[in-house]
């Protein structure tokens, strides 16, 4: 039988009646709390009994301290007096228990416990939160910017950025549904107080919110990996399970250090510091190594070959290309070619699919080499396509050292070569280039080749259209 | 809020700084109110500890012995006169109280 057991915590700082409530119904379970971390709290098993607990605020206590303030001593020793043996701390919340039930209560005066409530709010919940909702807000600020503007193509092309926007936007919502929550509680509160009564009940919505939290968070994380394995996108779900391993570890190595400069009597600041310090260079170290080990062993691409290669002329070909091409360069001419390599990459998310074909061949036995890439972009949303078009057709820029060096834009052309609905030419300030945007209905392909003939582009369009 | 700047004393704070009139360690405070309001008026440690706090901040009383982890405290000539102005709103209200019953006693 275990003597220990953890147990999440998801109370907040300001809720004290439902920690002493949690805490005495533990006790008459079996399970004394002895230790309360910041993320689990550890019980150890007892003999059930009637404990009463009681929890009262320091705000000289802090995470960082090497051991209790003088204010805390101060306040065990006054506990002490009056009965109340001191558990635990967690953050400013200091936690007693006693079997007396005739002990006087540790707090006598209900606008004193409000203050006390609030100053250590002040000290923790407060700034960590504003801190976590601007955070949020700056990784969420183009997915609200795309809800308030109707572009959503940008943040639905993969499902990296969509899971993130999934992600952080309830996260926004929380912050803001937490922040507003304590000081509706604080001036509900006031007022019970003023009129005589005790501070009011908290804690319940924000028990919810944060285990409604972890839900959606294992559920994005969940859906995100399967679309990732089935989307072709392994090296991203690895990269992906990696990293939330490495940031539990990060977490998990930071706390430690900081339990460790605790235990050696670090002062707070020094102990502050090096927490720090060991919270980027980790972060850098961890973060860092994995990005580079996926960039080198090249996890984010999902480009696929055809699978056995052989090398001539100083570059490698194809045994056996691949045929799943929309278009290739023998259609495309009608010329025969003996060398030919092919590669598909793609991109995209539950809402949109990009995939780049790139081809390049020799003519004959060479020496010239011939070379088609298009794009095709899809949506199943007939709403998503005019926010597709309107992303793609933006004009971009060259910019170096802040001054436009030129600017690739899309001008309307003529579709009718093309049998698409719509077709847009690429131009390099005032100059054409040979590449087309064609627009079908729930498709876009972005193509490059040189001076077609309109036999080519007949015959393009006719392998690049939808399907009926 | 918990009588801001201390305009008035509650009944807690009143007795806090009436024991602290001599020397007083926190445990001893808490015994003394008891006893004094025949356990009329009890002051939880927490409480206690807010207010020897807010009051030594606002120098109306002063540490006067630490001895391990026990601390104790002097009311200041502020506090004095804290306590005796509010002995005399006190005053004045019982005063008032006592005239009041006094002109309904002799109204025919």
């Amino acid at each position: 039988m275990r003597d220990t057991k953890y147990r999440l915590n998801n109370f907040c700082l300001y809720d004290y009646r439902g920690v002493e409530e949690h805490l005495s119904a533990m006790a008459a379970r079996g399970w004394r709390l002895e230790k309360a971390g910041l993320t689990f709290w550890k019980y150890r098993r007892a003999e059930p009994a009637q404990v009463r607990y009681a929890v009262t605020y320091s705000d000289s206590a802090s995470w960082f301290n090497p051991g209790p303030t003088e204010q805390q001593q101060s306040l065990e020793e006054l506990c002490g007096a009056a009965g109340w043996t001191k558990v635990c701390d967690w953050l400013q919340m200091q936690i007693f228990c006693t079997a007396d039930p005739a002990a006087v209560p540790l707090e006598t005066d209900e606008a004193l416990r409000l203050e006390g409530i609030h100053r250590s709010m002040k000290k923790n919940f407060i700034p960590t939160n504003l801190a976590a909702l601007l955070l949020l807000l700056f990784v969420a600020r183009d997915f609200f910017l795309a809800l308030v503007t109707g572009d959503l193509y940008g943040m639905v092309r993969s499902n990296a950025v969509l899971f993130a926007a999934a992600i952080s936007v309830p996260a926004v919502c929380l912050q803001i549904y937490l922040l507003s929550g304590y000081f509706l509680w604080r001036r509900r509160s006031r007022r019970s107080v003023e009129d005589g009564g005790p501070c009011l009940p908290a804690g319940k919505g924000y028990r919810r919110a944060s285990l409604a939290q972890w839900g959606l968070i294992t559920l994005f994380a969940a859906a995100y990996l399967l679309l990732e394995l089935f989307g072709g996108g392994r090296g991203r779900a690895l990269y992906f399970v990696l990293y939330m391993t490495l940031f539990y570890l990060l977490l998990f190595l930071v706390r430690r250090t900081t339990a460790l400069l605790r235990r050696m009597k670090v002062s707070k600041a020094a102990n502050m510091a090096w927490t720090l310090a060991v919270d980027v260079v980790l972060a850098f170290a961890l973060v860092g190594g994995l990005t580079y080990t996926a960039i080198h062993f090249d996890w984010f691409s999902s480009g696929t070959g055809s699978g056995k290669t052989y090398e001539y002329r100083g570059e490698t070909w194809d045994v056996s290309p691949r045929q799943d091409f929309l278009l290739t360069l023998a259609e495309l001419t009608g010329e025969e070619y003996g060398h030919v390599s092919r590669e598909v990459s793609s991109q995209g998310s539950l809402f949109v699919s990009e995939r780049h074909y790139w081809e390049s061949a020799l003519l004959g036995d060479g020496p010239k080499s011939c070379f088609l890439s298009y794009t095709v972009y899809e949506t199943k949303y007939p709403s998503l396509q005019e926010s597709m078009l309107k992303d793609l057709l933006k004009d971009d820029p060259l910019k170096f050292r802040g001054m436009t060096m030129f600017t690739w834009r899309y001008l309307p052309d003529d579709p009718a070569p093309w049998g698409a609905d719509a077709a847009y030419r690429r131009y390099i300030d005032e100059d054409p280039t040979d590449t087309w945007l064609l627009v079908w209905p729930g498709r876009a392909v972005g193509i490059s080749f040189d001076s077609p003939t309109e036999a080519q582009m007949s015959t393009a369009a006719a392998h690049l259209k939808p399907e009926a | 809020m918990a009588r801001e700047k201390f305009q008035t004393l509650t009944e807690p704070m009143f007795y806090i700084l009436l024991s602290l009139q001599e020397e007083r360690c926190g445990a001893d405070v808490m015994a003394w109110v008891a006893e004094r309001t025949r356990g009329r008026v009890s002051i939880g440690p927490g409480t206690l500890y807010n207010l020897l706090d807010s009051f030594q901040r606002s120098e109306l009383i002063r540490e006067t012995a630490v001895e391990g982890r026990k601390r104790s405290y002097l009311i200041t000539a502020k506090g004095r006169e804290l306590l005796e102005a509010e002995y005399r709103r006190l005053l004045v209200l019982t005063e008032d109280y006592q005239a009041c019953v006094e002109e309904r006693r002799l109204l025919p």
